[in-house]
């Protein structure tokens, strides 16, 4: 126990400023959207109903939580840049239990901004009369799937650097190879199409929205979600022990 | 705890890289000794140091490390030693109480009042950023770390290596007390072989990856000399008496090894004593034979 403490402390304590900075993103985002409620602007005649404000609302908070809880948090960088990498290797910790510290840190800023979207979600949806938390569970889960994914991505490529050097190379090789698979995909026909506006100019229909909003509100659908997150929450601690287990050449 | 006779024995380690070949080597360090390990940069140390502590993988040989299989106990290992690096690998943004919190959960020997003790003792400042450390005060802070877990062996790759002498003798002192029970080791790799010359009890010299000497430093000062001569005389001495020679506008200077019995082979010769340096100069010119 005394062993993953000192882990997951000095975890914290490298990210902690990169997550304050974050927080502070986050909430000025949250914040802004909470302008229209503070305004008392929800009783006001908008073209959208209350509910569709909302649910912009929730979205996008949701989406940003979830984009920063999951995103990389620089830690394999750092590690690399100061040498304790190559330090990590003469110390007691194994890889493994190094490897679930790495976990550990990156579901406690899931749960951190997890719960602060929820929180978020709550105000608008006491303040429009309608729950929008299932929504927002499946909407954060989601982006949290989404960047974990480009995540475990990066995190497997930096894998094979071993100091600053070998860091810059790898580095420009995975932005160029990100640009060719991106070239790639736009070959494709349809990867352009773009969807026509409805009639009256909105991005989305009344049956698109309301299929999108029976999917977003499925029970199946966070199923489904949650599965997807325990799966990527087991990929990134097996590619996270891999890179930590893995010696220099 | 095991009871161990060496505290790292290294037998046939071979390591292969592109353009370099860590051949065969072989080497024990006694429980209770200095070893210093010498060469020139791009010897092999640094790649035998990454071996040992399992930062590279070998491709043939055995280490062991007190007594112990250096992959199969591993993690027992790492309990035990400790290990001092060229340049600090401790992230900027740390104090030293940060390190003390990080150290205290890896290392079940940790002493907080031990490493508080170098602390104050190497004057390092508890809660300034170590981004704003000088070279030295990192240095002095990875050697607290290093110190404060009771390690039975120390491990140090060119750790005094741009350190300004007054701060290298302090450490220096400070691993001969350390050394003090008899139950502890160091290996040090450096290519100051003042240094070595000071603390070490043992040395191993290698070269493009190569042993070409191990055991104890003062049998190794003793056994070479560097006998003078004109040039014309080069001729009258025995090619197996001879590591290297050294020619100049005034003659030749010869490192010859078993100065005693050389002494008494080429009487009419003066043979002065050979450091470290010397030593490790004249081996490293041996494929010349003569050089200036």
């Amino acid at each position: 126990m005394k062993l993953y403490r000192s882990l997951i402390y000095r975890e914290l304590k490298l990210t902690r400023k990169r997550c304050i900075l974050m927080l502070i993103l986050f909430l000025l985002l949250s914040l802004l959207m909470l302008t229209p409620i503070m305004l008392g602007g929800l009783s006001e005649p908008y073209e959208e109903s209350p509910v569709e404000m909302v649910l912009l609302f929730v979205g996008i908070v949701s989406l940003t939580g979830g984009f920063m809880a999951g995103t990389n948090n620089g830690l394999q960088k750092a590690d690399i840049n100061s040498g304790w990498k190559r330090y990590s290797f003469v110390l007691p910790p194994t890889a493994k239990q190094q490897a679930i510290s790495d976990l550990f840190v990156k579901l406690c800023y899931i749960l951190f901004f997890g719960l602060l979207s929820a929180a978020f979600a709550l105000i608008y949806t006491i303040a429009a009369d309608f729950n929008a938390f299932g929504i927002m569970l499946n909407i954060y889960l989601g982006a949290v799937c989404a960047v974990m994914l480009v995540d475990i991505a990066y995190s497997y490529i930096v894998m094979f650097a071993n100091d600053k050097n070998q860091f810059k190379v790898i580095g420009v090789i995975a932005f160029f190879g990100a640009g060719f698979v991106l070239r790639v995909f736009g070959l494709f026909p349809d990867m352009n199409k773009t969807e026509k506006p409805t009639e009256d100019g909105a991005l989305l229909s009344d049956k698109q929205f309301n299929r999108l909003m029976s999917v977003l509100t499925s029970h199946q659908t966070t199923l489904c979600i949650l599965a997807v997150f325990v799966v990527l929450c087991v990929l990134f601690f097996l590619v996270m022990w891999r890179s930590r287990e893995r010696r220099e050449p | 705890m095991n009871d161990y006779e060496n505290a790292i024995e290294i037998k046939g380690v071979t390591k292969k890289y592109d353009g370099f070949t860590l051949d065969n080597i072989s080497f024990d360090i006694p429980k209770g000794c200095i070893m210093g390990f010498i060469g020139q940069n791009g010897a092999g140390k640094t790649t035998t140091i990454r071996s040992l502590l399992r930062i590279t993988n070998i491709d043939g040989g055995e280490i062991r490390l007190l007594g112990l299989d250096h992959i199969k106990d591993e993690t027992a290992i790492k309990k035990r030693i400790a290990v001092v690096f060229d340049e600090l690998p401790f992230h900027d943004v740390f104090n030293a109480k940060d390190m003390a919190k990080i150290f205290e959960g890896m290392y079940p020997e940790w002493d907080n009042d031990v490493y508080m003790k170098y602390i104050d003792r190497f004057q390092l400042p508890q809660k300034k950023k170590i981004g704003q450390f000088s070279k030295g005060m990192k240095m002095k802070l990875q050697i607290a770390c290093a110190l404060s877990h009771n390690a039975e062996l120390l491990v140090m790759d060119e750790a005094t290596t741009g350190l300004d002498p007054v701060v290298r003798d302090e450490i220096l002192h400070i691993f001969m007390e350390y050394l003090q029970n008899g139950e502890r080791s160091i290996l040090m790799s450096s290519h100051i072989t003042s240094d070595l010359e000071k603390i070490a009890d043992m040395v191993t010299f290698i070269d493009k990856g190569k042993i070409l000497l191990t055991g104890y430093k003062d049998e190794i000062i003793e056994q070479h000399g560097i006998l003078k001569c004109g040039k014309d005389k080069l001729k009258e001495i025995d090619t197996e008496d001879i590591v290297s020679i050294r020619t100049n506008d005034f003659g030749a200077e010869v490192m010859v090894t078993n100065r005693e019995n050389v002494s008494y082979k080429y009487r009419e010769y003066v043979i002065d004593p050979a450091s470290l340096d010397d030593i490790m100069l004249y081996y490293v010119h041996r494929d010349m034979k003569e050089w200036s």
